[in-house]
C-alpha cells in the first residue's frame, strides 16, 4: 500500500482530537465519571448478538434481550451469575434512572426497558426508585435524586454530531441542549461533569438491534439505511463502547456503498471525550472487545 | 443576514393540500429555530445554518397505508432555501419545484424561499405517486420562482461535477462536505455566502462572497497567516501532498482552489473564479 501523506488539513483535523488536547483541561481529567479504565488496563466491552433477538414485526423479544444482557454483564464483571453480576452495579437503596432514547424513528424501545427495569429490581430496587425518561429527566422526580444511571440508546448516525452515541444520549440533561452544539457537539462529554450525572453511570447499553449507518432528509433517517444487526455493545465505559459503535457504522457503510465513506460530520465528540475530557478510552488498543453469540457478518 | 420578510410570507399551511390520493392530513405543527429541537433533535442545527424561520410538519394517513410527512420550511431567502437544498443531493431528479431529488421515498424540492422535504414511511408504487403529486401540489401553491442565486455562477464550469456544488454559509457546513479546519479560519457566517465544488482528480474550488471588500480582505489575511503561511506572494502554496493551494481575492469575493495540478492550474482557476465573481455582480 502506498504511504498516505498527511495534509494540513489532516493535521487540522487530527489536531483537534490528539491527546495533546488533553493537557489543556487537566480539571477535566479527574473524576473519570464513566468509570474508564485507569493506567495499562483495558476498557472491557462487550458485543453480544442473537439472531433470535427481534420477533417478526421487528420489535425486540424481552425474553432474549434479557438473555443476551445477562450474559453481557456477567462477562463484564466476571460473574457466572448474572444476577450477581447486575448487583455489583446497583444497590437496593439506589434511586435508578434508566437514560432511554424515544427518537421517533429508532428509539431504545419500550422491550428494552421494561427489560432493563425488571433487572434493576431484581437486585432489589422499589418500582416507585426507578425511572425510564429521555427528555424529560430534568423534571423527572426520580432523576432528580438518582444515584444511579444506566445508560441506554439505538447506535445511529446523526447529521449533526456523526452518530447518535451513548455520550450524546445524556444531552437532555441540560436545559438547552443547542448550546451544545458547536463544532458539531464537540464538547458534549463535558456534560458527564455535571452534578446531574457525574459519577452516577454504571452502565452503557448501545443498542446495535436495528442501526442506522446513514441518513438523508430533515430527520436523517431512511429504512433503507437501517439493518438488523441484533446486538447491544455493553461497557462500563461509555466511550470505548461508542468507539465499538461506531467501528460497526462505519464498516457497514464500507459494505454498503463499497468504499470507506467517512461519516459526516465526523464524529469527533466520540474522540474529544477520551482526549480532551478524560471521559473513557478511545484507542482501540486499549479497548478489550469480548464477542458473545451470533458471529455472522458481525463486521468487527 | 438576510432581511427576514417572514410577516410578508404565506401562511405556511395554506401550500400544504389536506389530502391526496386517499391520504388525509393530521395535525398541523409550527416550529421555529428555538423550537426545531423538539422535533428533528440535534439535526435541527442543519436548518439553523441557514438561517430558517420557520417549518410546518404534517403527517399524512391512510388506512392500509404508510403515512407520508411534509415538512415545509420558510427558510427566509431563496439563497437559503437552494442552500438547505444542495446539503443533500442524494437521489434523481424529480422535476418538482425549482430543483429537485427523489431517493428511498423521500422527496426534497426548492422552490423561492421555500425547502420542503416529503417522506413516506414505506416506500411502494402507490406512496411514491402520492409523495411526488403531494411535493407538485405543494411546488405549485407556492406563487413564485426565484432567480437563480448569483453566488451559484462564480464557479468555473469546465470540469465541474454539478451533482457536487453546495451552497452554504457557515464553516460547520463547510466541513461537512470537505473539511478544512476546525476553526472558522474564513469568518464564515449568516452574512456570507459561499459555493463548494468538486471537479476531477480531487480538486475543489471554495468561493466565499462577504458583505464587504474589507470583511473579504480580513478573511483573506487570516486564512493565508493561519492554513498556509508558507504562500507567495500570488497566494500559492505547494501542500504536503504534491498539490497546490491557491488563495485570492478581490473586492467581496475570496477564492480558495484546494488540490491543484499545478501552480499554474492553481492559478487559472482562481482568476476565473474572481473574474465570474466581477460578472455577477459582487
Amino acid at each position: 500500500m502506498a504511504k498516505r501523506t498527511i495534509t494540513r488539513r489532516d493535521f487540522l483535523k487530527a489536531a483537534s482530537v490528539a491527546p495533546l488536547a488533553a493537557s489543556f483541561v487537566p480539571a477535566l481529567k479527574s473524576g473519570t465519571p464513566g468509570h474508564p479504565a485507569s493506567g495499562a488496563e483495558k476498557a472491557r466491552v462487550v458485543l453480544v448478538r442473537d439472531p433470535g433477538a427481534l420477533r417478526a414485526d421487528g420489535t425486540p423479544d424481552p425474553d432474549v434481550v434479557r438473555r443476551m444482557l445477562d450474559e453481557a454483564v456477567s462477562a463484564i464483571t466476571g460473574e457466572t451469575d448474572a444476577l450477581a453480576g447486575w448487583k455489583t452495579f446497583i444497590r437496593p437503596e439506589d434511586i435508578v434512572g434508566i437514560k432511554s432514547n424515544v427518537w421517533r424513528f429508532i428509539p431504545t424501545t419500550p422491550e428494552v426497558e421494561q427489560v432493563l427495569k425488571g433487572r434493576v429490581m431484581d437486585t432489589g430496587v422499589a418500582e416507585d426508585r426507578i425511572g425510564i425518561d429521555d427528555r424529560g429527566v430534568l423534571r423527572n422526580p426520580v432523576f432528580q435524586q438518582a444515584t444511579a444511571l444506566i445508560n441506554a440508546r439505538p447506535a445511529r448516525t446523526h447529521n449533526w454530531s456523526g452518530v447518535g452515541s451513548l455520550i450524546k444520549n445524556y444531552i437532555t440533561f441540560v436545559p438547552r441542549p443547542a448550546e451544545w452544539h458547536g463544532d458539531t457537539c464537540a464538547d458534549l462529554a463535558k456534560i458527564w461533569y455535571l452534578p446531574e450525572v457525574k459519577g452516577k453511570t454504571r452502565l452503557n447499553i448501545l443498542s446495535v438491534l436495528t442501526p442506522q449507518f446513514h441518513g438523508v432528509g430533515p430527520h436523517s433517517f431512511s429504512k433503507e439505511y437501517v439493518w438488523e444487526y441484533k446486538g447491544f455493545i455493553v461497557s462500563r465505559d461509555p466511550v470505548a463502547a461508542d468507539v465499538i459503535g461506531l467501528r460497526i457504522l462505519e464498516a457497514k457503510r464500507r459494505e454498503f456503498f463499497g468504499e470507506d465513506r467517512p461519516l459526516q460530520p465526523t464524529p469527533h465528540h466520540v474522540f474529544l471525550a477520551d482526549t480532551r475530557h478524560g471521559l473513557g478510552v478511545s484507542s482501540e488498543d486499549r479497548i478489550e472487545l469480548v464477542r458473545i453469540g451470533w458471529s455472522e457478518n458481525i463486521l468487527i | 443576514m438576510a432581511q427576514d420578510t417572514t410577516a410578508d410570507a404565506p401562511d405556511l399551511a395554506v401550500l400544504v393540500p389536506s389530502d391526496v390520493s386517499g391520504w388525509n392530513a393530521t395535525e398541523v405543527e409550527v416550529f421555529d429555530p428555538e423550537t426545531i429541537f423538539d422535533y428533528i433533535n440535534g439535526a435541527g442545527e442543519v436548518y439553523r445554518s441557514y438561517n430558517f424561520r420557520r417549518v410546518l410538519a404534517r403527517r399524512f394517513e391512510k388506512p392500509g397505508a404508510p403515512d407520508l410527512v411534509v415538512d415545509l420550511f420558510d427558510m427566509g431567502s431563496p439563497v437559503d432555501a437552494l442552500g438547505v437544498f444542495t446539503h443533500d443531493l442524494e437521489g434523481e431528479d424529480a422535476s418538482v419545484g425549482q430543483g429537485s431529488t427523489y431517493k428511498g421515498g423521500l422527496l426534497s424540492f426548492w422552490k423561492d424561499r421555500y425547502f420542503a422535504s416529503i417522506y413516506a414511511e414505506a416506500e411502494n408504487e402507490e406512496s411514491r405517486a402520492a409523495v411526488l403529486d403531494l411535493g407538485r401540489r405543494i411546488a405549485s401553491a407556492i406563487p413564485d420562482e426565484a432567480p437563480r442565486p448569483a453566488i451559484m455562477d462564480v464557479l468555473p464550469e469546465k470540469g465541474l461535477d454539478t451533482a457536487t456544488v453546495r451552497l452554504f454559509r457557515t464553516h460547520h457546513v463547510l466541513n461537512y462536505h470537505f473539511f478544512v479546519a476546525d476553526g472558522n479560519l474564513l469568518d464564515l457566517g449568516p452574512d456570507t455566502s459561499a459555493v463548494l465544488g468538486s471537479y476531477p482528480d480531487g480538486l475543489r474550488i471554495l468561493a466565499i462572497a462577504y458583505p464587504s471588500a474589507d470583511a473579504a480582505l480580513e478573511a483573506f489575511q487570516k486564512f493565508r497567516e493561519i492554513y498556509m503561511p508558507d504562500a507567495s506572494d500570488a497566494g500559492i502554496a505547494r501542500t504536503e501532498d504534491g498539490r497546490t493551494t491557491a488563495l485570492r481575492s478581490s473586492g467581496r469575493g475570496l477564492v480558495v482552489v484546494f488540490g491543484a495540478a499545478s501552480e499554474s492550474d492553481a492559478a487559472e482557476r482562481a482568476a476565473e473564479s474572481l473574474s465570474n465573481f466581477e460578472r455577477s455582480g459582487f
